[in-house]
């Protein structure tokens, strides 16, 4: 009998031994995970500047001899936390920066007590973001300030940015960031006004459970999550891959709730009248129209991201006002894109190389 | 080596890869329907509020066992929020009085490194 075409004979037993090994390593190593914790997050070592309520300003300590100028501040998204960009070391976005001679500062989010439920957008963009522009001017001494903005990171630093148009933001920096919400075509749908009654689930629940958040993301692909884990168990005996599920596991989940008000303004602002796309966006009575920023702007999108898709980004640097401007569509998803292998290939030096010239 | 196409793992691998791709692209068609968005939003807003008049009835109950209500709580939270706040700013002050003072700040013992970094074009080095 003849084996059919591509099949190697002479390797079955040795499939078969690599295989048994396997299965033996998924069973000891399938305990080991469930016995033991994942590996520590968020470790470059770094100072707390300032904790006020929801939001966490953190200077990292420089680890170059030498640095550029400009300190970067970055704007970390309300929804989730910010070690995706400080996973572990040698998979660490900040880093990377440190070693490439930045002076880093992020701006976090911490949950929004239930108090905090009146929180509203003019809080994140005329007084957080403003609050630690100021404590990174003076903890670092310059007045410039280059700021990252990631997912709806950016979408605070774009009314910010448009707001102040005056400075100090010398550059900024968008990961994946809509500004067109229609295009956000599932995000669309679970908001339809004539369903989906915002003002009765705000004056009911204060602040948008995580929870809820959480089901929202997971309902764009339903079927990744079982898929992972089946992933997950064919790998379970490969080290490098069961710290990697671990660690975007765990941020996935590690969802922040919303404070009730900006979930509102969101919603009605954005999710329905699509204000920043229709240049009709006002935050505090103080109207935040993009096209009056001009500094340089970088904004990196990925090809497949299922959270902000390209149709609803890709408008960015039409509307913006700078003459120097520059959109790069790398391959991945909405967190391959700044977390990984992926990231650390494409956009990390991508980021570096463009914002190295103008850090000066 | 052995050919993907009769390699079982390989074989197992692509299969779930493609069902889920699958799945996810027959979910998104059916999550983007109007159908799909009055059922969770109704099935949300009732479940919200319940919550509500659970969260009322709960109030109530705690009030008449003599015990601290979630308002009582919140209040006391908010005292110790605002405790927090102010200390946070006294550490702050403390900081900044620390490096006016020319002593080296705690935090880094080093001092922090000049800002004179040039890109490597500047320094005539290939990027």
């Amino acid at each position: 009998m003849n084996a059919p075409a591509g099949l190697d004979l002479a390797s079955i037993p040795e499939r078969i031994q690599s295989e048994v090994q396997r299965a033996i390593q998924r069973s000891i190593k399938g305990v080991e995970y469930i016995a033991s914790s994942g590996p520590a997050l968020g470790s470059t070592p770094k100072d707390i500047l300032a904790v006020r309520g929801t939001m966490n300003l953190y200077h990292y300590r420089p680890i170059a001899d030498e640095i550029y100028r400009v300190p970067i501040l970055i704007v970390m998204a309300t929804t989730n936390r910010g070690y995706i960009l400080d996973m572990v070391p040698g998979q660490s976005f900040i880093e990377f920066l440190l070693k490439r001679g930045y002076d880093v500062y992020m701006l976090d989010w911490r949950a929004p007590k239930p108090e905090e439920k009146s929180l509203r957008m003019e809080d994140y963009v005329l007084d957080f973001i403003p609050d630690c522009v100021r404590r990174v001017q003076r903890d670092s001494g310059e007045t410039d300030i280059s700021v990252i903005g990631y997912c709806f990171g950016g979408v605070l630093s774009l009314l910010y940015g448009s707001i102040f148009a005056d400075g100090p933001m010398k550059n900024l920096i968008c990961f994946t960031t809509p500004i067109d919400f229609r295009e956000m075509k599932l995000f669309q749908n679970f908001s339809d006004r004539r369903y989906f009654d915002v003002d009765r689930l705000i004056d009911s629940v204060g602040n948008v459970p995580p929870e809820m958040i959480l089901s929202s993301f997971e309902m764009l692909r339903p079927a990744s999550r079982v898929a992972s884990q089946v992933q997950l168990w064919e790998n379970i005996w490969n080290d490098e891959y069961v710290k990697s599920y671990r660690m975007f596991d765990r941020w996935a989940t590690d969802t922040l709730p919303l404070a009730g008000e900006y979930f509102r303004a969101i919603t009605k602002d954005l999710m329905w009248d699509n204000k920043l796309y229709n240049d009709a966006m006002s935050v505090g009575g103080r109207k935040a129209d993009i096209s009056k920023i001009k500094v340089p702007i970088l904004h990196a999108v990925a090809e497949h991201d299922h959270i902000v898709p390209y149709d609803a980004a890709k408008h960015l640097i039409q509307k913006i006002g700078s003459a120097d401007k520059e959109e790069v569509i790398l391959k991945g998803g909405h967190v391959s894109l700044v977390a990984g292998a992926n990231a650390i290939k494409r956009l990390w030096p991508k980021l570096d190389s463009w914002l190295c010239e103008r850090s000066v | 080596m052995a050919d993907k196409s009769t390699d079982p793992a390989a074989i197992w691998q692509n299969m779930v890869g493609e069902m889920e791709k699958g799945f996810n692209s027959f979910a998104s068609q059916a999550l983007a329907s109007p159908e799909f968005s009055k059922l969770v939003n109704q099935v949300g807003g009732a479940s919200a509020g319940a919550q509500k008049q659970f969260g009322e009835l709960m109030e109530k109950y705690l009030v008449s066992m003599n015990l601290p209500s979630r308002a009582q709580m919140l209040s006391m939270a908010e005292r110790l929020q605002s405790i927090e706040g102010q200390l946070n700013e006294v550490k702050a002050l403390l900081y900044e009085l620390h490096n006016s003072s020319g002593m080296p700040p705690d935090r880094s013992v080093a001092p922090r490194p000049p800002r004179t970094k040039q890109p490597p074009s500047a320094r005539g080095e290939q990027k």
